[in-house]
């Protein structure tokens, strides 16, 4: 387990722990919390997990009201709070604090309304993504933004971390696609930010809390829109020989006027580790593999499907295979969406890095990765949202050789800074959380991020809610760690992550 | 007489807050005063940003465009017409409704008002389409946020907080925005002499299809008068769809839509590429209350309270056209008719939708708030986030809300 420095423990919370659990039992169902050892455990940590610590006790209330009141009475009473959904974010926003009530909305279970007249499900924030589909596909609708852990990763969560996923570049992500919001302050103020209509007057306060990481207030209900699935989806499964044509090749899809619904690159470790784990049956001989998704109408995937085809060729593409159905462009996924345990596979521990970078820099990125992976004597394999330049690249290492982790963690920093350097940013999808905390200030000087601290205390004064995540303590510029896999020991094995 | 201030770096424009902050002078922030939007505001000081002008950065393949704030709209949608994309948001062209000819403003204006076409509903509104920026809050201060890529978690969305907030919390500087592809066809369906309950019925029958439609509008009888398309028929209502994509695609999908549609087949026609793109920038650009010297308003409500919304004026004979399928209401309402407005206001309200004043004669701008904000919790809120960009409250005090 990695340390991190975090908000000194306020020893005045901990002695009156007792109390607080007896207080916080008035304010929901006594069975509701939870402040036993065994029944602690499990909430120690996300799926950031080499990380961890232990709450001073859970709290899983049931309705708004009882959020009001805890959260009144915690902010009375100065203690700090960490909300968290499902647990699944990878950058340790729902770390637990030892001091902290740890507010969990996994009761906040239910799908409150269908309304196709108005394109919109309201829901309670700790049902799943998935759910949001299954709710609405009968009637051929779906809800867009589908982060790889979609099966187990809860909206209220996707709001706090604006997640993404493959289908970003045309559909947007959570931000462009939650059209309001019930939320609780720290203070206990309720409010609604937006509703069914697509605009609200005033600041834009439902996009400032989307992917706010659960620092200015916790969801108690959501309201997103729904889109009519697309007629046609067909995907191209592209080889070639270099890492340059393949990033040409997007590059050119896109000037070509082509905006995929998905465009994934993989490096050849990565189609490598992934046809051996998952017998994908991607071609061998080749540098880099580019599926390339397109959705519309019949006869526009077909039309548009023939133009990517034409620029893959000029491109140099030594491969191409196109889907004749879904079964078979399923297939061309398949192996994509097994490389996180294709490298657990391979390798006893493995960082997960986020940082999104310009398209155009991905082979000078890529070429700077392999440098730094002979310096820092670490493998690496690489899988790319080539759509929107998200790039995670897989840093392989093994815990218990001395100073691998410390070395894979220096690696990660070193990518990230230079994600930064040609102009990216540290996170594209992940969140920042703990894990690129202390990177902070390579993209922000003090007056941003003080600003970003004043737009905090706007609506938590006392700072109370989620501390210690996101914005640096004391603006310590220093290497974060990632996300950490030993043994392919995932927290949440069975959650596609991709 | 009020002093202009036009500076032309961002650093002259940080000194100059900076001043003002120090000695608590309220400043109203222009940028080519194309638009009266918000509160009627007093200041000794103006800060006008045209000379904050050019594009800094343009990468079609990165489908962004980095430009200063007060570059004008007109000349970014060339520069990225020339690569055959643009801003798919579709920027209104205010100039129309407010001096009966076309001025787009600065870019900076258009974020600060957030104002977005008839597109808003499937491609989303201006503050979808912002990616980051830089901009000097009450302080004197440069802040940032954003970059130039889609796919961006780092720290809160600020850039989204900025949008829309009518130069209250920063002078924007910098701003980057995402660009798409132009659609290499636009057509349009025509149903005419329909009421606007079928209107919103066929937009709602369309949108649970696959067709995927990019503008839905309705114009009631006399309000489409102002058109002049060879092919549109404007002596009755209208309701229009729009199809946009490949011309392949967009022919079968109106093909679709006139199948599913056949009921109104004596009433259906089809506004092929030219004269499709027209009417869409007309409606767009509000050319239906063009130089207008009444009160005009923007109601944005749930689509399926709309055509109740309406009911309830019937006897009002309100000019008033549907855009973004069944969303928006555009209504313009006599000068000196406060009480329309404040009946327009509280039904809205009934029905959760809101209404923002978008063009009015100055006695109307004083008296009338320009938002309204039923709660006050969110006005606290507002008032504090106000507080944390700019303290002493100088940057165009009062614009949004009276102490904001």
């Amino acid at each position: 387990m990695s340390t991190l420095a975090m908000p000194p423990v306020d020893q005045l919370v901990l002695n009156d722990k007792e109390k607080i659990v007896r207080h916080l039992k008035r304010f929901t169902n006594p069975i509701n919390v939870i402040s036993d050892p065994e029944g602690i455990t499990p909430y120690e940590t996300d799926a950031l997990s080499a990380y961890k610590q232990k709450p001073m006790v859970i709290v899983l209330p049931e309705n708004t009201e009882e959020v009001r009141s805890i959260l009144k009475y915690c902010h009375e009473n100065n203690i700090k709070v960490v909300p968290r959904g499902s647990g699944t974010g990878l950058s340790g926003g729902a770390l637990p604090l030892a001091d902290c009530v740890l507010l969990g909305l996994s009761k906040f279970n239910k799908i409150l309304e269908v309304d196709f007249e108005n394109r919109c499900v309201v829901t309670q924030p700790g049902v799943t993504n998935l759910s949001l589909t299954k709710a609405v596909e009968h009637n051929g609708f779906y809800y867009a933004p589908d982060p790889s852990s979609q099966i187990a990763c809860s909206i209220g969560g996707n709001i706090a971390e604006n997640s993404g996923g493959v289908h970003s570049l045309k559909y947007g992500t959570t931000t462009n696609n939650v059209l309001g919001v019930e939320i609780v302050l720290m203070d206990g103020t309720i409010m609604r930010f937006g509703g069914k209509k697509l605009e609200s007057e005033g600041y834009d306060l439902l996009g400032l809390i989307t992917g706010s990481e659960g620092l200015l207030g916790v969801l108690t209900e959501v309201t997103v829109k729904i889109l009519k699935k697309p007629q046609s989806v067909k995907a191209l499964l592209l080889g070639f020989q270099s890492i340059e044509d393949s990033g040409q090749c997007v590059s050119d899809i896109i000037s070509g006027g082509i905006i995929p619904a998905g465009m994934e690159i993989m490096d050849k470790p990565l189609i490598k580790a992934t046809d051996n784990y998952a017998k994908a049956g991607y071609p061998k001989d080749v540098e880099a593999i580019l599926i390339v998704e397109l959705d519309g109408t019949e006869s526009e995937v077909n039309i548009l499907i023939k133009r990517v085809e034409e620029i893959a060729k000029k491109n140099k593409s030594s491969y191409l295979r196109i889907s004749k159905n879904d079964e078979e462009r399923l297939r061309f996924w398949l192996g994509r969406k097994a490389a996180f345990p294709a490298i657990g596979d391979m390798s006893p521990d493995y960082l997960c890095m986020d940082g999104t970078i310009p398209r155009k820099k991905l082979a000078e990125v890529l070429q700077e990765i392999t440098k730094l992976s002979q310096k820092h004597g670490l493998r690496v394999a690489n899988c790319f949202h080539a759509g929107d330049g998200n790039l995670h690249p897989l840093i392989m290492f093994d815990s218990n050789v001395k100073s691998e982790l410390k070395r894979a963690e220096k690696f990660g920093a070193d990518i990230l800074k230079y994600c930064v350097k040609v102009g990216g940013v540290l996170t594209g999808e992940h969140g920042v959380g703990i894990e690129k905390r202390d990177l902070m200030c390579e993209m922000f000087n003090d007056e941003d991020i003080q600003q970003q601290l004043n737009i905090k205390q706007a609506f938590d004064e006392k700072s109370l809610l989620n501390p210690g995540k996101v914005y640096p303590i004391l603006h310590r510029c220093a290497e974060g760690g990632k996300m950490h896999i030993h043994k392919g020991d995932t927290k949440f094995k069975d959650i596609p992550r991709f | 007489m009020r002093e202009i201030y036009s500076p032309s770096s961002e650093h002259e424009v940080a000194d100059f807050i900076k001043n003002c902050n120090s000695r608590e002078i309220p400043i109203e922030i222009i940028g080519h005063n194309s638009k009266s939007i918000g509160r009627l505001i007093q200041c000794s000081k103006s800060l006008n940003l045209k000379n904050l002008s050019g594009i800094i950065e343009y990468f079609p393949e990165e489908l962004y465009i980095k430009v200063r704030a007060g570059t004008s709209l007109a000349l970014i949608e060339t520069e990225l017409d020339k690569k055959n994309q643009e801003l798919s948001f579709e920027p209104s062209d205010m100039g129309f409704l407010y001096n009966g000819r076309s001025n787009k403003g600065s870019v900076g204006g258009a974020v600060a008002c957030n104002l977005s076409g008839s597109r808003r509903f499937r491609a989303g509104a201006l503050r979808d389409h912002i990616l980051g920026f830089r901009g000097i809050n009450g302080k004197g201060e440069i802040v940032k946020s954003g970059g130039t890529v889609v796919k961006n978690v780092t720290g809160y969305d600020v850039s989204k907080l900025i949008t829309g907030s009518y130069g209250t919390l920063v002078a924007l500087t910098e701003i980057v925005l995402k660009v798409q592809p132009k659609n290499e066809e636009s057509q349009t369906l025509l149903v005419n002499n329909i009421n606007l309950n079928k209107a919103l019925n066929i937009f709602s029958k369309s949108m649970e299809t696959s067709v995927e439609i990019s503008g839905a509008c309705f114009y009631p009888k006399k309000m489409s008068k102002f058109f002049k398309l060879n092919d549109l028929d404007t002596t009755t209502s209208i309701a229009a769809i729009r199809l946009e994509g490949p011309k392949i695609s967009v022919v079968e999908r109106v093909n679709t839509l006139k199948k599913l549609f056949d009921e109104y087949k004596k009433t259906i026609s089809v506004l092929e590429n030219y004269q499709s793109r027209i009417f869409w920038q007309n409606t767009t650009d509000l050319q239906f209350f063009n130089n207008s010297t009444n009160v005009v308003v923007k109601i944005i409500l749930p689509p399926a309270n709309t055509d109740q919304f309406i009911n309830k004026f019937e006897n009002d004979e309100l000019k008033y056209v549907v855009d973004w399928a069944g969303n928006l209401i555009w209504v313009e309402i006599p000068e000196n008719d406060s009480i329309l407005l404040r009946q327009l206001r509280t039904e809205a309200a009934k029905v959760a939708g809101h209404i923002t004043i978008i063009k009015a004669p100055n006695h109307v701008r004083i008296k009338e708030e320009f938002l309204t904000t039923v709660d006050e919790n969110i006005k606290v809120l507002s008032l504090k986030i106000k507080e944390s960009f700019d303290p002493k409250k100088i940057l165009n005090p009062g614009k949004m809300y009276s102490g904001i």
